[in-house]
């Protein structure tokens, strides 16, 4: 099922969110621990899935392949569905502000 | 240390089973049984010493998988097994607490999609295949309007049980389909495949299944070759008094009858006056008579020589439940010269049951007593009484 700019799933987000630097598989599965502030641990699976799966769809291409491993980058595609998925989060966020202030009344 | 020693093991043949093989794996390792490739029907392992091992089964879009995806789970602890299919297995040592391969159900419904496709495909054009072959058997078998007479002589038992092993791998097919479709939504919903999914009692019915099956289809084959080294076709006779068919010759009761001069032979066989044995699973003992006669000299009506002829049909039944229908099934087989009112049904003190057509110098007989069916259709003088005794000392031969 190609990418209908709907939400994104967590895994999508992230590797898109990591690949606004280039990076190579494996690298990658740390640079979301660490831009997630080591919330996310993507599995391997994970990973694999979402990257053949994005670059079907366009949203991340590969830059150079050299004999030992593909390195990633972001396409303006999928930059442009990245930033329409952060202000649609940002937007939840702001609807959400009810509950920041309901703990005071607990 | 080199690992050697082959086992093969029975394998169940639903792959779409993640789980339930995940965990197989798993348990064999414990074992001492290692996964080395997926066949049919075995699957291969090699003895080694028992280890807890964690597998992973991937599917993937085709039949391949690239390095790249083995270089990645091997870079996390994963190592790359075999593949059957769509299916890849992967495995890691317990120990050494590898990350989970999916960590994203959803993203790891994505990953079945193509199966899921595949799958709801082959059951579309399995169905539409069982569907057809089972209208034109069908058709075959109900060309002639008698359903039960091509049972008991013998094809249609195969295409019967045929027809049910067709059905029973479309509900194969179908129920993979259901279970892929359901796993996908499950995982898309958020839940994980159980890799640990209890497997023992299911693999093993499955394995009887895939055996008895394998057996009936092994029996189901011999049938034919049964029923031809039974099948024989023999010039008749000038008297048998042990075989269970009325004789012309018994009917006429003339010193100066004669059998007719064979008119053509074909394999030896004299084709006026011969008789044929069959066998089929539902009769297992069948004869078809034919015979031809005259009496030299006695000059008819419009001057020719009186002369007769007898042919009958013999049915020893694996079920008597099954000669009302045979008998019907003999009276519709004569339905084109003839009118169905014309078929009397009688009683006889010694059958249960007796049904006769008496119309010009056509006589016709059709008998039941126990399991066994005996059918004569004359053409000549003899008066239709004489043609049921006959009947009834010959049908006490053959019924039980």
């Amino acid at each position: 099922m190609a990418y209908n700019g709907g939400p994104m799933t967590e895994a999508m987000y992230y590797v898109l969110l990591a690949l606004m630097r280039p990076n190579h598989g494996y690298q990658l599965m740390h640079s979301i621990a660490e831009v997630s502030n080591g919330r996310v641990n993507m599995g391997p699976g994970t990973l694999y899935g979402v990257l053949s799966r994005m670059q079907k769809d366009g949203l991340i291409s590969l830059t150079e392949e050299d004999r030992r491993r593909k390195t990633y980058e972001i396409t303006a595609e999928g930059e442009k569905a990245l930033r329409l998925e952060h202000d649609r989060l940002k937007a939840m966020i702001e609807d959400s502000r009810i509950l920041e202030g309901g703990d005071e009344n607990d | 240390m080199k690992m050697t020693k082959a086992v093969y093991k029975l394998r169940p043949n639903d792959n779409w089973r993640i789980g339930e093989h995940e965990s197989w794996f798993a348990d064999m390792a414990a074992h001492g049984f290692f996964l080395k490739k997926m066949g049919i029907p075995f699957a291969k392992f090699v003895k080694g010493d028992p280890k807890k091992m964690r597998y992973r089964i991937e599917v993937n879009s085709g039949d391949e998988i690239t390095s790249e995806q083995k270089q990645m789970y091997a870079e996390n602890g994963w190592e790359y097994v075999t593949s059957y299919n769509l299916f890849h297995v992967f495995s890691s040592p317990a120990d050494l607490q590898a990350p989970e391969l999916h960590t994203d159900p959803a993203e790891q419904a994505f990953t079945i999609e193509t199966l899921d496709t595949k799958l709801t495909f082959s059951t579309i054009i399995t169905i539409t295949g069982m569907l057809l072959l089972i209208g034109m058997q069908a058709a075959v078998w109900f060309l002639d309007e008698t359903p039960t007479l091509v049972l008991i002589e013998g094809s249609a038992v195969f295409q019967v049980i045929f027809g049910l092993f067709l059905l029973y791998s479309t509900y194969l097919s179908l129920q993979a389909a259901i279970s892929i479709r359901k796993l996908r939504r499950n995982l898309i919903e958020g839940k994980p495949i159980d890799h640990h999914a209890p497997w023992k009692k299911r693999f093993q019915t499955q394995i009887i299944i895939g055996i008895l099956l394998t057996i009936v289809m092994g029996l189901i084959a011999i049938i034919p070759i049964f029923q031809l080294a039974k099948i024989d076709t023999k010039t008749l006779p000038e008297s048998s008094p042990d075989l269970p068919f009325i004789r012309l010759a018994d009917l006429e009761n003339d010193p100066d009858f004669i059998r007719e001069e064979p008119v053509f032979f074909n394999d030896d066989v004299d084709r006026g006056n011969q008789y044929s044995f069959n066998w089929s699973p539902l009769a297992p003992l069948q004869y078809e008579t034919s015979e031809h006669g005259f009496i030299p000299g006695e000059i008819q009506k419009y001057g020719e020589e009186y002369s007769s002829s007898l042919d009958t049909k013999v049915y020893q039944l694996r079920f008597p439940s099954l000669a009302e229908p045979v008998i019907s099934d003999l009276i519709q087989s004569r339905s084109f010269q003839t009118e169905r009112e014309d078929f009397i049904e009688t009683s006889h003190p010694e059958l249960d049951l007796l049904i006769t057509y008496d119309k010009h110098k056509t006589k016709m007989v059709f008998a039941h007593k126990g399991n066994a069916v005996m059918y004569a259709s004359y053409y000549g003088h003899t008066n239709i009484e004489t043609i049921i005794e006959n009947t009834v000392e010959k049908i006490k031969l053959i019924s039980e």
